[in-house]
């Protein structure tokens, strides 16, 4: 049986925005766990001791990705009020949490991190490098819709079908979603990367007569774009750091302009 | 009161909404360079009658922090540099010492090195980062203690206060920063001459080829992708650049792979 309301339930998701206000070395996201369903324990353990017990409980060791977090707070209430009936021992909700949490971690990360982050930056990077104005807000709501839809439908699902909750979230095919990412994502760079990386040459202006100069400027553009690009992801890939790369392109740039090559 | 106290307050006010955004509440992304920094150009932008100036140094600005930090990601023990207080500061700092230059290219030098500057302001926010956690580690030493002692209150109290360190530390940052820096900045500018200051708007320019390096590190994972993205590359090249045409591209891809993928199974 059930005994948290809808309301109490979307109480928790709300508060779960705060899961790492006080991350710290020790338990990392602990305390923000604990804060969040704080007010569900209270309800759920009437007695001082029992309440205790439940709050030293969720005082120890969290970490997950903070869009599932609430997903493993359903399914942790709900073995909560199995265990104010007796009908489970304190070491399954900590093993359940545990694997859970780690499960969360995984998909989540992939997802979010990994995957949607980054598409939805390159479309966002799309807008803003052709001066829409729009464009934060364009990022803010791409970005947050499966965001809230995990937040909010997390804790409900969590809930009602407890320890179940990992095969419902098989259906969601979450490799083939990241992969397909993957794929977009691939594609609006190598639109980006010949349009929006700005390398001039006088050289163009000099030898080039005027009705091809605009043509000569695209291909010399994309080329050296392209150029850049792969020294880039060479460098990138044998672990040089990114401001490291980003202070050599500097110093060849200023060189380069130095002696007329780049305008 | 004083028109920089002001704008420097704001900006203090808008790093530190911003910084809780990063990793300890919400987590909506309005930390993200590409909406931190147009949002500060914005309200920044509005104190000085120039809203639309101020939006479009954002975007510039913005875009070019969301790709040399894209790959940065507050996963576990790993705190990558502050991103979103490097976007308040540099649009702040580029802003305010860009007002007193008549010239486009001075303009334009002024906005590239409060962006450096703002870079390495960013490394030192991690660093800050790093001991708000740890000042959070005795807090959570103190919760658990009186937890102990049933004083349960306790939890609420800890959790709150982490969070309000995390925005007096982004306060106080971007108000010492915007406050003490923008004269030091004018004056680093004024110190350089024209004719070699032009190069920065050239770096400005191809700064974004190292984001599109770590991306293209991210998302190609073997060579077939690898032939695919530079065919795309050079059929880019020739084509006009219309933002539609990229991501229509992208979609047209994703439905084709994912077709096949349904196909395939």
């Amino acid at each position: 049986m059930r005994n948290l309301s809808r309301l109490m339930l979307a109480r928790i998701a709300f508060r779960s925005f705060f899961l790492q206000s006080s991350w710290n070395y020790r338990g990392m996201m602990s305390m923000g766990f604990l804060y969040a369903i704080s007010p569900a324990l209270d309800q759920i353990h009437q007695s001082t001791h029992a309440r205790e017990g439940a709050y030293l409980r969720h005082l120890e060791y969290f970490n997950t990705n903070p869009y599932f977090s609430s997903i493993v707070m359903g399914v942790t209430l709900a073995l909560e009020e199995r265990l104010s009936r007796g009908e489970i021992g304190e070491d399954i909700i900590h093993d359940t949490k545990e694997g859970l949490m780690t499960a969360c971690a995984a998909v989540g990360d992939g997802l979010f991190w990994d995957s949607w982050r980054p598409f939805i930056a390159v479309a966002a990077l799309t807008f803003a490098f052709g001066n829409y104005l729009m464009t934060p807000l364009i990022f803010l709501a791409l970005y947050n819709l499966p965001h809230l839809y995990f937040r909010f439908a997390g804790v409900y699902w969590g809930y009602r079908e407890g320890t179940h909750v990992i095969r419902s979230l098989r259906g969601f095919r979450f490799p083939q979603i990241r992969q397909n990412l993957r794929y977009g994502t691939m594609i609006m760079l190598a639109y980006l990367i010949p349009n929006h990386v700005n390398l001039h040459t006088p050289y163009l202006l000099t030898n080039l007569p005027l009705e091809y100069f605009y043509f000569g400027e695209k291909v010399v553009q994309g080329i050296g774009a392209l150029f850049l690009v792969t020294l880039g992801t060479i460098a990138y890939r044998a672990r040089i750091d990114v401001l490291m790369i980003s202070f050599l392109l500097m110093v060849c740039a200023l060189v380069f302009f130095h002696w007329g090559i780049l305008i | 009161m004083d028109e920089h106290l002001s704008s420097s307050l704001l900006i203090a006010l808008i790093g530190g909404i911003v910084d809780l955004d990063s990793t300890a509440t919400w987590q909506f992304m309005i930390s993200q360079p590409i909406v931190a920094a147009p949002l500060t150009g914005l309200f920044l932008g509005n104190i000085f009658g120039e809203a639309a100036a101020g939006l479009k140094l954002g975007l510039m600005v913005g875009t070019i922090l969301q790709l040399l930090w894209i790959e940065q990601l507050p996963l576990g023990m790993n705190v990558p540099p502050d991103a979103a207080l490097a976007s308040v500061l540099s649009v702040a700092l580029g802003f305010i010492a860009g007002r007193s230059y008549e010239t486009y290219a001075e303009r334009e030098v002024c906005y590239t090195v409060a962006l450096l500057f703002s870079v390495a302001m960013g490394l030192l926010g991690r660093s800050l980062d790093m001991f708000v956690r740890r000042v959070n580690t005795n807090l959570d030493a103190w919760v658990c203690q009186r937890v102990e002692d049933n004083q349960l209150w306790s939890v609420a109290v800890g959790h709150t206060l982490g969070g309000f360190l995390t925005f007096s530390k982004a306060f106080i940052f971007c108000f010492l920063v915007v406050w003490l820096g923008v004269e030091p900045l004018k004056y680093f500018t004024q110190t350089l001459s024209l004719k070699h200051s032009s190069g920065f708007i050239v770096v400005q320019g191809l700064l974004p080829a190292i984001g599109f390096s770590v991306l293209a590190s991210m998302v190609l994972k073997n060579r077939q992708e690898v032939r695919v993205f530079i065919i795309a590359i050079v059929i880019f090249t020739f084509l006009p650049a219309k933002i539609w045409l990229g991501i229509g591209a992208a979609l047209l891809y994703m439905w084709r792979k994912s077709a096949e993928g349904g196909s395939g199974a």
